[in-house]
């Protein structure tokens, strides 16, 4: 086999196999920022100063515990 | 874990979330700030389009063995180029994709400029085309870089193939800059799509330089486009088209993908937000305390 056509099918396929692993590791560790972090408990209001949510249905992620919670992060 | 609040709400008799536990997503979704309606219903619909990515995913993997097996094993070598003729299996496919990133970017850009289809999806399908684009400009200069110096015997030259080639490269990059500009979600939008119009009037000089100057680089050769005659048959030419095929699965999984990177980095900003708003409420809570 030609030499120039190993290092062509090596740098075609290695850089769209990178580029493709690049692309399901930043999905992922963005999926577990989410999953993981993504609301963090506070200081309980007092029962005057909880405002009253719209009763509609709805999903929320939640640490388990307040020990739980990761440490606040800073996003963009 | 996953709470699912009652319709009374939480804080209030009934609910599953003692007030203890309220968070300030609550509070936010009261002000209608990072509320998330239907979320069970968009990972009902997230779990069909993964099925969908995953198959793609799998077809391309399975279409990459059997081009790269054919295309190295199986067809016969060229009468006049020998072995390097197997590098028509990969650069030609490439730059085939890469027309088709810039085209799908292009076409998702005007729909997103036209005031009836505007839709921040179309921004996203431009910006994860074009990157994806970005990567196959890349990839089809350096091949074509690897097969022109055994045939022409350089690595680069200043031919107007090579050289639209390489603007495209630098424009979209630049398009992908602008993209990182920071701003409003809809004036970055615009601003983008604009970028994305202009950055394609090149695709076509690209497409067509090889019939409009004299170049090294050969004109089309697979098949006549006016008469339709196909110059190349049997084994290299089903080869060639599982090629072209292959990546452009390749292409739509990669695409995806990158798609899904923009949803969730949105929805990480949306829940940035609500951690900010938490914050300054914990904040004056503090303080009237």
């Amino acid at each position: 086999m030609n030499g120039y056509v190993e290092a062509g099918y090596v740098v075609g396929l290695g850089t769209l196999a990178g580029y493709a692993a690049s692309l399901v590791a930043r999905e992922r560790s963005a999926r577990r920022r989410l999953a993981g972090g993504g609301v963090r408990q506070v200081a309980a209001p007092s029962a005057s100063e909880s405002p009253a949510p719209g009763g509609e249905p709805s999903t929320v992620e939640r640490p388990a515990s307040p020990a739980a919670a990761p440490p606040p992060r800073h996003r963009r | 874990m996953s709470l699912t609040t009652t319709p009374t709400g939480p804080g209030r008799p009934g609910s599953e979330v003692p007030p203890a536990q309220l968070t300030a997503l609550d509070a936010a979704r009261g002000s209608g700030v990072g509320s998330v309606p239907g979320r069970e219903g968009a990972r009902r619909r997230r779990s069909g389009h993964d099925v969908a990515i995953t198959a793609t995913g799998a077809l391309a993997l399975a279409g990459v063995v059997a081009t790269v097996w054919l295309g190295l094993w199986v067809t016969p070598p060229d009468r006049f180029m020998g072995n390097l003729v197997r590098l028509l299996y990969i650069h030609p496919s490439i730059a085939w994709v890469m027309y088709i990133c810039y085209g799908v970017a292009f076409l998702a850009s005007l729909l997103y400029l036209w005031p009836r289809t505007r839709s921040l999806r179309f921004d996203k399908l431009a910006g994860a085309s074009s990157e994806v684009g970005v990567v196959f400009t890349g990839l089809t200069l350096v091949t074509g870089s690897i097969w022109g110096r055994p045939t022409w015997g350089v690595w680069w030259t200043w031919d107007p193939l090579l050289t639209t080639t390489a603007l495209l490269f630098v424009l979209y990059l630049g398009y992908l800059a602008v993209r990182r500009i920071p701003g409003e979600p809809e004036v970055c939008a615009r601003r983008s799509a604009i970028a994305a119009l202009v950055a394609f009037v090149d695709v076509p000089i690209c497409y067509f330089s090889v019939l409009w100057w004299r170049s090294l680089h050969q004109a089309p050769t697979v098949a006549d486009p006016i008469t339709g005659k196909t110059y190349i048959h049997g084994s290299m030419a089903w080869t060639l088209l599982l090629s072209f095929v292959t990546f452009t699965l390749v292409y739509a999984w990669l695409v995806a993908r990158r798609y899904r990177l923009f949803v969730l980095a949105e929805r990480e900003g949306d829940e940035g937000l609500v951690l900010a708003i938490e914050e300054r409420r914990a904040e004056s809570l503090q303080g009237r305390s």
